[in-house]
């Protein structure tokens, strides 16, 4: 059994109905696995901030979606995320996979590096990666990572029951490859 | 054109057991002329994104019409959920654009290319089932019974004199019953009257 087919039939025992979100090279795997089950449905949207607000939608009518994002579209969703599924009290889990963070890695710097402008602007470091953290923390988002030795399945697995006790929207940040 | 209680009026008349999510210029209007469970106002929320939230309840629920009640302006913030309704297929979902061509409860500012835009094209070019453009009251209102029972998804450009509604807020100072409570609360209410046991 792949990783990706293990993951989506986690994620219909754990009772996720819908997975809403936009794929990149991390989470691409995943979609068409969810795409061609019979019971969760896909709903691919255009812009990330859209899929934080579908997914309150979905939850308002009693589905319990999962979104799913890279952390670039992250940056792009504060508005949506702190006007729906956090000022509803959306118990949303979010994958947010990790663009940048291979290369920070490479490049022996963490998400609390000092973000100067030199740091910013060089071309081995991609800002999604550094920014990603803070960005959470100062939204005051709960958030794990999810790194080279953690099993994908169990951490979002782990990511949905504490989303739905906390009632807030809960993220994993994917710092890994999925498969 | 219509005045904003023209095209909440007759939607108002004949709605039933639909769920209706408004936003912006016509949160306090439609708060008047209802006190159902099944309101929704995406207000003191995120901007312009009653579209996909109201998507989201459509396929959430897909035996219940779902109705937003869109702006122009916010319209224009969220676009690509054209193509994300078309794309979910959802049947049940009706989204009508007010387009008063402005910015109404921030201070009356001009919407970009106010007056240009056709948005019942946008919606057809996209794909929308059905797509429809009122600019009268009367048409309007002998068109809604049938736009509540039609397969869509459907959209509705309605062409709208801008109103006098200022910024819209929630608690005990607001009219409307959904804005009495806060987004969380209302959230609540409106799961447990949809019958929600997740």
């Amino acid at each position: 059994m792949t990783r990706p087919h293990a993951t989506v039939r986690m994620l219909v025992n754990a009772g996720i109905t819908h997975v809403v979100g936009i794929p990149d090279n991390t989470s691409g795997p995943l979609f068409p696995e969810v795409r061609k089950h019979p019971t969760i449905r896909l709903v691919p949207v255009t812009r990330e901030g859209e899929a934080f607000a579908l997914a309150a939608g979905l939850w308002l009518g009693g589905a319990s979606p999962l979104v799913v994002v890279q952390n670039t579209g992250l940056l792009e969703s504060g508005d949506a995320i702190r006007g729906t599924a956090m000022r509803m009290g959306v118990g949303l889990p979010v994958v947010v996979t990790g663009r940048g963070y291979a290369k920070m890695s490479a490049a022996g710097m963490g998400p609390d590096a000092n973000k100067t402008r030199e740091l910013l602007t060089r071309a081995d470091v991609d800002s999604a990666a550094l920014l990603t953290e803070p960005t959470l923390e100062a939204w005051g988002i709960p958030f794990s990572v999810c790194r080279g030795e953690d099993d994908p399945t169990e951490a979002i697995k782990a990511t949905i029951t504490d989303a739905r006790s906390c009632g807030v929207p809960v993220v994993l940040v994917m710092a890994r490859s999925f498969e | 054109m219509l005045t904003v209680a023209q095209l909440l009026e007759p939607l108002a008349r004949h709605r039933t057991d639909e769920v209706v999510v408004t936003t912006m210029s016509v949160v306090r209007p439609w708060g008047r002329l209802s006190n159902s469970d099944l309101d929704f106002a995406s207000a003191d929320s995120a901007m312009g994104h009653a579209a996909d939230l109201a998507l989201g309840v459509a396929l959430a629920r897909p035996e219940r019409k779902v109705i937003c009640l869109n702006g122009d302006g916010s319209m224009l913030m969220s676009l690509g959920t054209l193509a994300t309704a078309v794309e979910s297929g959802a049947s049940n979902y009706l989204l009508v654009v007010s387009d008063n061509g402005e910015y109404e409860i921030t201070g009356h500012q001009p919407v970009a290319a106010r007056g240009r835009i056709d948005y019942a094209a946008l919606a057809e070019a996209t794909g929308f089932r059905q797509v429809h453009r009122f600019d009268d009251p009367r048409s309007w209102a002998e068109a809604v019974p049938g736009l509540l029972r039609s397969l869509g998804p459907t959209f509705v450009h309605a062409v709208v004199a801008p109103g006098n509604q200022g910024p819209i807020g929630r608690g005990p100072r607001e009219d409307a019953r959904y804005l009495k409570y806060s987004l969380a609360d209302w959230s609540a209410k409106m799961r447990s009257a949809l019958g929600s046991r997740l």
